[in-house]
């Protein structure tokens, strides 16, 4: 079973020496003779009018807070998705199992209405 | 061979950590929230080693949850702590004392 | 040691110095950082575990979502480092020797002779897959948790719009849609009226 993963490993171990191999050659080969004038913050060739770090809007993180909280609800629809055929074919809980995810669904509608209303989707 | 106990003695580690994680930064409320991610990690590292060496896929349904419990409440904490920065101006733990009459 | 226990134990070094790093980061940017490192890692862990879906699930949910939420809150504000970091070596004698003894107890406990039911018993050999696996037991026997989730999550949207949503409208934007909308007669009204002799109304502008 989790052989089947090796070469997700393998890929992994290369994409990492891949992506820190030119970092890594760039410190070691290229030549380092740093000054105060070369060290200095330069913005278009003017002295730095302000601090590099600057706040990020609010609404950013509102953006963020939804997407994962839908991630999760399709994180739930995956494993359904997968047995749903297994499910339907059982006599006992034949509609049920569609029904359950329904439900599931509408009760996070409600909540997607509520950000629409509430104007959380609007970027202005 | 891996045992169960491998496991178990990571997660334990991984645990300390983030007790340790809130002893020393007690003053920075996202840092916090941080440390409690990494023991969220450890626990749930738990579930899943026990699921995997007793044969029950239990655990991990548990584990499916809390992590749908731990990010909502991440949400709900980080959403806290912007409103609070956005009153207060700081997130200094030592500031927040309104309710200490 | 065969190559699974390399594999475990490379994650495990890295999983350890990266939690070890988030806590101890000057940094809080670099600290979320290392917080995506130990979650990867973590993910790696669970996937020796043969807990695919949950690993997948970590990776995409809490490195993909939630770190990222954490360094939006991190650039969202500007903080004092300096303020927030006092006291900082102060309590490191104390929090080590609890964080010690704590990991020390639970290796006590987990070294012990009662996890040792379980040491050797071989894990069944999966035949189906983890995702149908945990499929098949949420939407059977955990229904209910299944559906209090979805209100849990139902929570979080409204706590997080109501908490941080309330600023107003600043800007005047305009509405495409309703300014094609908008036809003649709802901007200029034409009315009938009898027609009005000069004088009798407005003084002559010459006199």
């Amino acid at each position: 079973m989790l052989e089947n993963y090796f070469p997700v490993l393998i890929f992994i171990l290369v994409g990492a020496v891949v992506g820190a191999l030119p970092l890594i050659l760039g410190w070691v080969v290229s030549p380092s003779r740093p000054d105060s004038e070369k060290l200095s913050p330069y913005e278009c060739g003017f002295e730095a009018f302000e601090d590099a770090r600057m706040k990020f809007d609010v609404r950013y993180y509102l953006i963020a807070i939804l997407f994962i909280l839908f991630d999760l609800e399709i994180a739930f629809l995956f494993p359904w998705a997968t047995i749903f055929k297994e499910i339907v074919s059982t006599d006992t809980i034949k509609w049920f199992g569609f029904a359950e995810m329904m439900v599931f669904i509408a009760i996070l509608v409600v909540g997607f209405v509520y950000a629409w209303v509430k104007g959380a989707l609007d970027w202005e | 061979m891996l045992t169960l106990s491998h496991y178990l003695i990571l997660a334990a580690i991984l645990f300390a950590i983030g007790v340790v994680g809130i002893f020393l930064n007690r003053k920075n409320l996202i840092v916090l929230l941080m440390s409690i991610e990494l023991m969220l990690l450890a626990v749930n590292t738990n579930f899943i080693a026990f699921s995997r060496f007793m044969n029950d896929v239990d655990g991990q349904v548990f584990v499916f949850f809390i992590l749908v419990v731990a990010a909502a409440e991440a949400a709900i904490g980080l959403a806290v702590l912007v409103v609070l920065f956005r009153n207060l101006k700081t997130i200094h733990v030592d500031d927040l004392d309104r309710l200490n009459g | 040691m065969d190559f699974k226990s390399v594999v475990f134990y490379l994650f495990s070094a890295v999983l350890v110095f990266a939690s070890l790093r988030v806590i101890t980061a000057r940094n809080p940017v670099r600290a979320v950082l290392y917080l995506v490192l130990a979650f990867v890692s973590g993910g790696g862990i669970w996937m020796l575990l043969e807990a695919e879906f949950l690993a997948i699930t970590l990776v995409l949910v809490y490195v993909g979502a939630v770190m990222v939420l954490f360094l939006f809150v991190v650039m969202l504000l500007d903080i004092n480092l300096d303020r927030l970091r006092e006291g900082f070596w102060s309590y490191l004698p104390l929090g080590a020797t609890v964080g010690a003894l704590m990991a020390l107890e639970m290796g006590v406990v987990i070294g012990g002779s009662y996890f040792d039911l379980f040491e050797n018993r071989v894990p069944a050999l999966v035949t189906d897959s983890n995702v149908k696996e945990i499929g098949r037991l949420i939407y059977t026997d955990y229904v209910y948790p299944f559906e209090v989730a979805s209100v849990i999550l139902l929570v979080g949207i409204v706590a997080a719009i109501a908490l941080t949503g309330r600023q107003r409208r600043q800007t005047k934007a305009m509405d495409p849609a309703q300014q094609v909308l908008v036809k003649a007669s709802d901007r200029v009204r034409l009315v009938s009226m009898p027609s009005e002799k000069l004088e009798d109304s407005v003084p002559q502008a010459g006199e």
